[in-house]
């Protein structure tokens, strides 16, 4: 039901849609003003518990400029029904059986999605990962390495040059099998490949605990205002002379702000959520706690909440 | 010996380490010399060579079955010489005709203390962030390539220096010479 301008009452009229025939028809003097209107909703839904005989998609994924052909991916299917004559069922096998020079690199590129996954991660870094690996794929010093710390170690560079670095820790944890060292060594070549490749483009940033803070905060669930006292803590101690990884430091700012807060979290939960082992948040928190009163900002605690903070 | 040049700052490194290389020229058999000297370690499956240590100077030397021979530990190039002397004799009175042929010092490990905290974020980020690689989550110090002289220095926020890789050691006094005011720069 609209109101559209009729040719023939030669004024706005009460106009119908009809579906069925797609036509669009004045409710006054019956003139079809659109016949064979297209239908732009969907053809078909598809459901999760459904069988996938029927699929009927016409197109494949998306064109990959990264793989050699696009990503084209057309296959013999078998016959339904009886498998009848020894062509039409071998033909199938045999395509696969060929050599597909991107075999290798399909693969790779599926564990760094599952592995991209598994922390979250947007399609963005995923696919700045996938042209990392691309461009040191296949060479020979890397053949020697763990395939999958070479993986981990693009999806390290790929989360640091998009400024949302991840530790090696928890790239670890995802990454099957390969260790933090392995991870380091394979990320150190691959940024010696990527300089002789791009001439001096890598530029990488050093990470800083405020980088890390917010994801940590989350994940133990703290309230804002406890976030935004740790963020502020965190600024104003990168002046501070504290010999630690940032990591480190984040976990003990974090774990003070919730000393300090009604919400304790414990040394263990601290741990867990940010990699640290807890004897080193201890030892961090011993170098910090001298200067507690400069970091924490007065708006978050008052002099006598920092005394009752418990001395290490 | 030349003079050594200091710069305005009078502190110079010092040696810790120097691996020696020296060719003595006639095959050896390793299970000979590991069972008649008692200073010698040779577990063939774990590595194919004689480990053997003298007190004075207090130095290692890895003997091959070819004839060459790896001598780490020294505190001069002196030292290492004399060293590698030794370790020849020692191969000598076994009963092998070595020889001393090429000796060569192949890497001086030479470390220093600048005095003053040095930022190494801020260092990193400049445009000596070409030749830095600073990562904190896997080594505390910054790995300093130098092209000239070609070696490379760790440098530590409490302000020790490393520098490893040189062949002279004019190498690496000019290296501190050119990292020094660098690092006077981002004093803490």
């Amino acid at each position: 039901m609209a109101d559209t301008y009729c040719p023939d009452c030669k004024r706005p009229t009460e106009v119908v849609f009809d579906h069925s025939a797609g036509d669009t028809v004045c409710s006054e003097c019956g003139l079809v003003l659109e016949a064979h209107s297209i239908d732009e909703t969907s053809e078909w839904r598809t459901f999760a518990n459904e069988s996938t005989d029927n699929d009927p998609v016409r197109v494949g994924g998306p064109s990959n400029p990264l793989l050699a052909d696009g990503g084209l991916s057309t296959v013999i299917s078998k016959p339904t029904g009886a498998s009848g004559d020894f062509l039409t069922t071998s033909l199938g096998r045999w395509q696969n059986r060929g050599s597909n020079p991107d075999r290798s690199l399909i693969q790779a590129f599926k564990t760094i999605a599952t592995m991209s996954d598994r922390l979250g991660l947007v399609a963005t870094i995923k696919d700045r990962a996938n042209e990392i690996y691309k461009k040191v794929e296949d060479q020979k010093p890397l053949r020697g390495r763990n395939q999958d710390a070479i993986l981990a170690a693009c999806l390290y560079i790929a989360c640091r040059q998009e400024d949302k670095p991840r530790t090696v820790k928890e790239i670890c944890s995802v990454a099957n099998g390969a260790t933090k060292k392995e991870i380091g060594r394979a990320k150190e070549y691959i940024v010696k490949q990527l300089e002789v490749e791009l001439g001096q483009s890598m530029e990488m940033g050093t990470i800083h605990a405020g980088d890390f803070l917010r994801r940590f905060c989350s994940h133990l669930g703290m309230n804002n205002q406890a976030v935004k006292a740790a963020q502020e803590a965190v600024q104003k101690s990168e002046e501070l002379d504290i010999r630690r990884s940032p990591i480190s430091i984040a976990a003990a700012i974090i774990y003070i702000i919730t000393q300090l807060s009604e919400d304790k979290k414990l040394l263990k939960d601290i741990s867990l959520s940010t990699g640290v082992a807890e004897g080193t948040i201890r030892n961090s928190y011993k170098d910090l706690y001298p200067y507690a009163a400069r970091i924490i900002p007065s708006w978050y605690a008052k002099e006598d909440d920092l005394k009752n903070l418990c001395s290490p | 010996m030349a003079a050594r040049r200091n710069n305005p700052s009078g502190i110079v490194p010092t040696i810790q380490n120097i691996v020696s290389t020296v060719d003595l020229d006639c095959v050896l058999d390793l299970n000979h010399i590991a069972q008649h000297s008692r200073n010698s370690e040779y577990f063939p499956k774990r590595f194919s060579a004689v480990i053997m240590r003298i007190k004075d100077p207090k130095t290692t030397a890895l003997i091959f079955a070819s004839g060459k021979m790896v001598c780490t530990g020294a505190k001069t190039e002196a030292q290492s010489k004399l060293a590698a002397r030794k370790f020849e004799r020692i191969i000598q009175k076994l009963g092998f005709p070595a020889k001393f042929r090429d000796f060569r010092i192949q890497n001086i490990v030479a470390s220093c203390d600048v005095q003053f905290t040095i930022r190494l974020e801020k260092f990193a980020c400049t445009s000596h962030g070409a030749f830095s690689t600073y990562e904190p989550e896997l080594f505390p110090g910054l790995i300093y390539r130098m092209k000239q002289p070609k070696l490379v220095l760790l440098i530590f926020v409490s302000g020790n220096v490393v520098i490893a890789g040189a062949k002279k050691r004019d190498d690496f006094y000019t290296a501190f010479d050119n990292i020094y005011p660098v690092l006077a720069e981002f004093k803490k």
